[in-house]
């Protein structure tokens, strides 16, 4: 589960990024934040991947108090999360398999172990057959589709995704956007942030929608942004 | 792509799986020391590949470590060996005790005094007259002596030291003063004294050249790490971001750092046999012209297991000072 209460984040004084959040999402929901660029969406997300810390107000993730976490167990935390990017943030200099087994390196997985796990997760994604490619030499989509895999290699609890429909076509992007449903079947929690609100309102999943670091609940349950 | 669902591989349980997530079993404990014990030789492969990768700026590291680690160990080497040179100099310490003012009944007196103390193994008592006839004897034209209104020669009482070290030939001298204070003491054992300070000397100043040397090579392998680390900080955002902790994210550049030393330490080395076989011949020739036939052995294994260890500690040092300052950063 996440919950923010009155969060609030500053970048070095100047206007409030978010002002004043009241966020909740239960485990095993998934839920997707809308606004135009600028509305604070990935300010929100690194708020709840501990990779910002809020200004004012709290923070819950899955029952821990990310304001008393403390550093030296922020990296245990972040295992527990899977993150998207808009960007992908690949490894050029490593092939598609020893991206997504990066996670899995991390946590100390053997070699075999690991190679199932990302075969299973390429698999998901539909890019098994890209195991051993360059990442520079697969498309935008493909590209994505590796990010998404190695964001849930290691079977987080919450899988967190900032605009990964951002540089897709329409197909591509529904593609994309019916893994995370896939995912959320299977009991994972997300929270995916995204500017296309034709696509992500066809999926009949809750808004939470960001105007000015400020949240209003749009095809959602409450106004405080219940997912 | 394919539907998602419960049965798939990919949301199976994996005991390696979500570590430090609640509490563990002891199986599950294990399984963490395995993973532990995998890390450390993966983050080693990964880092020995590295190295591999870039074979030039590999060798340049460990030639420059192995030069410095090389310069002050055969300056030890040469200064051990200059030591034993000394050592084997034949050379039986004597004591004179010049005894200007004491008439015949002292000198008698102090010459048992003397013969009585525990670290003299054989005394000659020399008179005045005793040492003029000497010198009579050895003059070409002894007649030149008959023109001296008086003996000008002391009494002499030669010590022969028990213990010939110069340890204790200088605390017998000390006793010698005390037990004779009217004589003038002089010890012909004096210059390998100046020769053991001068050693002591010179193996003080290798220790600082040494240091700093080392503290050079510490700060060299310390930039090294820093800039690979540097070179890898998408790989290091991206882990952070997925849950690497500093210790993961340096293992490599230690690995890499130890790496190095061991090169370094076993390229020494190397340099200091070809150092000793480049300098023996004429080292051997010079202890010759002293009537010392001393062969100038190459460096021992110990040395060498030492190089080995310095290498490894600087190289370990380094790489832990660098990653520290890049991930810092």
């Amino acid at each position: 589960m996440i919950q923010l209460q009155r969060v609030t984040k500053h970048f070095d004084g100047s206007t409030a990024a978010l002002h004043n959040i009241n966020l909740r999402v239960d485990t095993g929901a998934l839920a997707f934040v809308t606004g135009p660029s600028g509305a604070g969406k990935s300010t929100l997300l690194r708020l709840i991947a501990r990779l910002e810390r809020p200004t004012r107000g709290r923070i819950m993730v899955n029952g821990q108090d990310l304001e008393t976490l403390p550093r030296r167990r922020v990296p245990q935390f972040r295992r527990s999360i899977g993150l998207v990017f808009q960007d992908h943030r690949l490894l050029f200099d490593r092939s598609v398999q020893a991206n997504v087994a990066l996670p899995l390196e991390i946590l100390g997985y053997r070699r075999g172990e690991a190679r199932k796990r990302v075969r299973a997760a390429l698999d998901k994604v539909g890019l098994l057959n890209k195991e051993n490619a360059a990442p520079q030499t697969l498309s935008a989509g493909e590209q994505q589709r590796v990010g998404i895999a190695r964001a849930i290699v290691h079977r987080p609890a919450l899988l967190l995704a900032d605009e990964p429909t951002g540089n897709l076509d329409p197909a591509l992007s529904r593609e994309i956007m019916n893994l995370f449903l896939d995912f959320n079947r299977v009991g994972v929690t997300a929270l995916v942030a995204s500017h296309n609100l034709e696509l992500i309102s066809s999926l009949g999943k809750p808004m939470l929608h960001l105007e000015n670091g400020q949240l209003e609940a749009r095809h959602g349950p409450r106004s405080e942004g219940r997912a | 792509m394919k539907a998602f669902h419960n049965k798939s591989p990919l949301h199976k349980a994996s005991p390696g799986q979500g570590q430090g997530h609640g509490m563990r079993g002891n199986g599950e404990r294990a399984g963490h020391v395995q993973a532990w014990a995998y890390n450390h030789a993966d983050a080693a492969r990964r880092s020995v590949g590295r190295r591999l990768q870039a074979p030039g700026h590999t060798l340049i590291m460990i030639t420059v470590l192995g030069f410095i680690l090389a310069l002050p160990a055969y300056l030890w080497l040469l200064l051990d060996h200059a030591q034993h040179l000394a050592g084997g100099i034949d050379h039986e310490p004597r004591i004179a005790l010049y005894l200007d003012d004491l008439t015949a009944d002292e000198q008698a007196a102090a010459a048992d005094r003397i013969g009585a103390l525990p670290n003299v193994a054989a005394i000659t008592h020399i008179s005045a007259d005793q040492a003029l006839a000497t010198y009579r004897a050895a003059l070409p034209d002894p007649g030149l002596l008959d023109w001296l209104d008086s003996n000008p020669l002391p009494a002499i009482i030669e010590v022969l030291p028990l213990t010939s070290t110069p340890e204790a030939v200088h605390a017998l001298e000390r006793v010698l003063a005390t037990t004779v204070p009217q004589a003038t003491i002089v010890s012909d054992h004096e210059w390998i004294r100046q020769l053991q300070a001068l050693h002591g000397a010179g193996l003080r100043i290798l220790l600082v050249i040494t240091g700093l040397l080392g503290l050079g090579v510490a700060l060299i392998l310390m930039a090294a790490s820093a800039s690979e680390l540097r070179e890898r900080r998408e790989e290091i955002a991206i882990s952070r971001i997925t849950g690497a902790t500093d210790r993961f994210l340096r293992r490599p550049s230690l690995y890499g750092g130890v790496v190095i030393g061991l090169g370094g330490g076993v390229f020494a080395y190397l340099l200091l046999w070809v150092g000793v076989l480049l300098a023996r011949e004429p080292v051997e020739a010079a202890a010759a012209a002293f009537g010392l036939p001393m062969p100038m052995p190459g460096p021992a294994a110990p040395l060498g297991l030492a190089l080995i260890a310095g290498g490894l500690i600087l190289g370990w040092i380094g790489a832990r000072l660098g990653s520290m300052i890049a991930l810092r950063d």
